[in-house]
């Protein structure tokens, strides 16, 4: 077991719905999503934020995307019209997110590290030709 | 088997116009759909319309429409846009005279509106509805009802879908949903309606329009696959290919730049919803939670397995509200000691308040390049920063005590430590806050007609 940041593990982003803030967190493989559905909590994501969530924290698993929607209410000032944060919309939430601790089977790291080299190498402008 | 190409041509109001005039030259679409509206665009452009009742539309349509329509027409690309905003009827007159101008013509073109429901809001109360507020849980909107500016139902497809069926080349909407857009097109040409036995074709039409109405924000814009997106510069704006199964190809204009896989579908998949299992939008309820995604070669991501229910009896209603005003100030403060400098200026603008005797609502202070975005989430590092910023931002009743901001901030410039530096000073600006409730779906009174073009 080792302390791994989420940002080693999955993706994430973030977007606004009036004052909740939304966080897509994609699972970089199989087995680091079903490590997380069970590491992510709502009483974890809120303690994170610290005070920056008013409301409250749902999860939602999504097994087919292998990934978690996680909803913080109350987060965003009021919404993003009349919310004095710079970041209106929320777009930081979901960054800010990956900065969480989890401690978790090196196995996972390895797996997201493949992950990370496929994307690289699959998807790398100068690896592919676009049609 | 029968399958229908529908692209995404803008996704907000400022969005890039070449990716749309390089999906109508270089894409094989049958139609694009161009949102323009955000939640607070209503209220801006009933503003306008108050004024001036030939304004409240999107002006930028009339400039775009001139380069568009040239390419598109010809081809027999539909396009669908809710740029009519505040005032349809008007915005197509103008797309009218720029057909006639450029001898487009003979077309159609369908208008839709009657989404605003400000002028009988109170009718709809007086029958025993209540606005109650979805965010906040609040029963009515009795403590706001003076100061609403703005009340628009987000209305589904209905009518687009009669529009084409009378043969329109072009529709031009209200507030109708950004997904409808997508939703009326496929509706009409695989000829669905509401029962039963097509629920979950809608339901997969409302998740590929949900996948696509962003425009950029599939195609490698605002992702994780930033790093492997090609020629971002030059990115291409999403398509659609829908087959009459209930499958789709999300894919992008040909040749363009960016990027689409999995991970860029699934993103947005995820975006800006609360429960993945009921996506509510006018014309259906999608559950994203069924389907599956299967890359099928470069730029090319199968969805499948898409499902859902019917639609909802209520529709969404966006109604905005004055709400006081926002002053805001900034001030930059260079090594050495950036974050020192930058603690002591906050200290000397809140005594300056305190002196003052002004009372904001809200009142927020950062320091940018340390704890703007992440707040407390992220820990302060312990280094000598090589510049901070400071921003102080309030919320006032009156534009004057929010002026109180702005100027306290420029003090700043000349009164506080060695080295701050400065831009220009930001405008003070008027609040529209918004009140998320829903509307039943009979006691909106949507309209449409239709506009013939001659030659």
């Amino acid at each position: 077991m080792a302390k791994i940041q989420l940002k080693e593990l999955a993706f994430a982003r973030s977007g606004d719905k009036g004052d909740v803030s939304n966080i897509g967190l994609m699972a970089k493989s199989k087995n680091i999503y079903d490590f997380l559905v069970k590491a992510i909590t709502p009483e974890r994501v809120k303690e994170h934020f610290k005070g920056m969530i008013k409301g409250g924290v749902e999860i939602y698993p999504v097994s087919n995307l292998e990934s978690l929607e996680i909803i913080l209410r109350r987060s965003l000032g009021g919404g993003a019209t009349c919310t004095l944060r710079f970041d209106q919309t929320g777009k930081s939430m979901g960054q800010a997110l990956l900065r969480m601790e989890v401690q978790a089977d090196e196995a996972l790291l390895k797996e997201a590290e493949a992950t990370d080299k496929e994307i690289l190498s699959r998807y790398s402008p100068v690896n592919r030709s676009n049609g | 088997m029968k399958k229908v190409c529908i692209g995404s041509g803008s996704g907000f109001w400022g969005d890039l116009l070449e990716p749309a005039l390089e999906m109508a030259e270089k894409g094989d679409v049958q139609y694009i759909g161009f949102d323009h509206l955000a939640e607070l665009t209503m209220a801006i452009l009933n503003r306008m319309k108050t004024k001036n009742p030939e304004l409240g539309y999107i002006q930028d349509i009339i400039p775009w429409m001139k380069k568009l329509l040239p390419i598109s027409v010809p081809k027999g690309i539909k396009t669908i846009t809710n740029a009519g905003g505040a005032n349809p009827l008007q915005a197509a007159k103008e797309v009218k005279k720029i057909i006639q101008e450029l001898k487009l013509g003979p077309m159609k073109i369908g208008v839709v509106y009657g989404d605003d429901i400000l002028p009988y809001m109170d009718e709809i109360r007086a029958q025993g509805w209540k606005f109650k507020n979805l965010d906040t849980g609040e029963e009515d909107i009795d403590r706001i009802r003076k100061d609403i500016v703005a009340a628009n139902a987000y209305i589904g497809a209905d009518l687009i879908i009669e529009e084409l069926g009378k043969g329109a080349d072009l529709v031009i909407t209200g507030r109708v949903s950004d997904n409808a857009l997508y939703v009326g097109p496929l509706m009409y040409e695989f000829g669905w309606d509401y029962s039963e036995k097509y629920i979950d074709r809608i339901a997969a039409a409302v998740t590929v329009g949900h996948i696509i109405e962003c425009s950029a924000c599939v195609t490698g814009g605002m992702s994780n696959m930033w790093q492997v997106s090609e020629r971002p510069w030059d990115i291409g704006f999403p398509i659609a290919e829908f087959y009459e199964n209930g499958e789709a190809v999300i894919t992008k204009t040909p040749g363009s730049g960016g990027i689409v896989n999995p991970w860029t579908v699934k993103e947005h998949l995820l975006y800006e919803i609360i429960d993945p299992a009921n996506y509510m939008m006018p014309d259906g309820i999608a559950d994203f939670t069924a389907l599956r995604l299967i890359e099928e070669g470069m730029n090319r991501v199968r969805v499948t397995n898409m499902r859902g229910k019917k639609r909802p009896d209520t529709l969404k209603v966006c109604i905005g509200y004055r709400d006081g005003f926002i002053g805001e100030g900034l001030a930059f403060f260079p090594w050495p000691d950036a974050l020192e400098k930058a603690k002591w200026a906050e200290q000397w603008v809140r005594e300056r308040f305190k002196r003052l005797g002004v009372k904001f609502e809200e009142l927020r202070i950062d320091y940018m390049g340390v704890n703007m975005l992440h707040g407390e989430a992220a820990p302060i590092e312990d280094k000598d920063f090589n510049e901070v910023g400071l921003r102080i931002a309030a919320k006032a009743k009156t534009k004057e005590e929010a002026e109180i901001v702005r100027r306290e901030a420029t003090h700043l410039w000349t009164m506080g430590p060695i080295g701050v530096s400065f831009g220009i000073p930001l405008d003070v600006r008027p609040v529209v806050a918004l009140w998320p409730s829903l509307v039943p779906r009979e006691a909106v009174r949507v309209e449409s007609t239709t506009m013939e073009v001659n030659g």
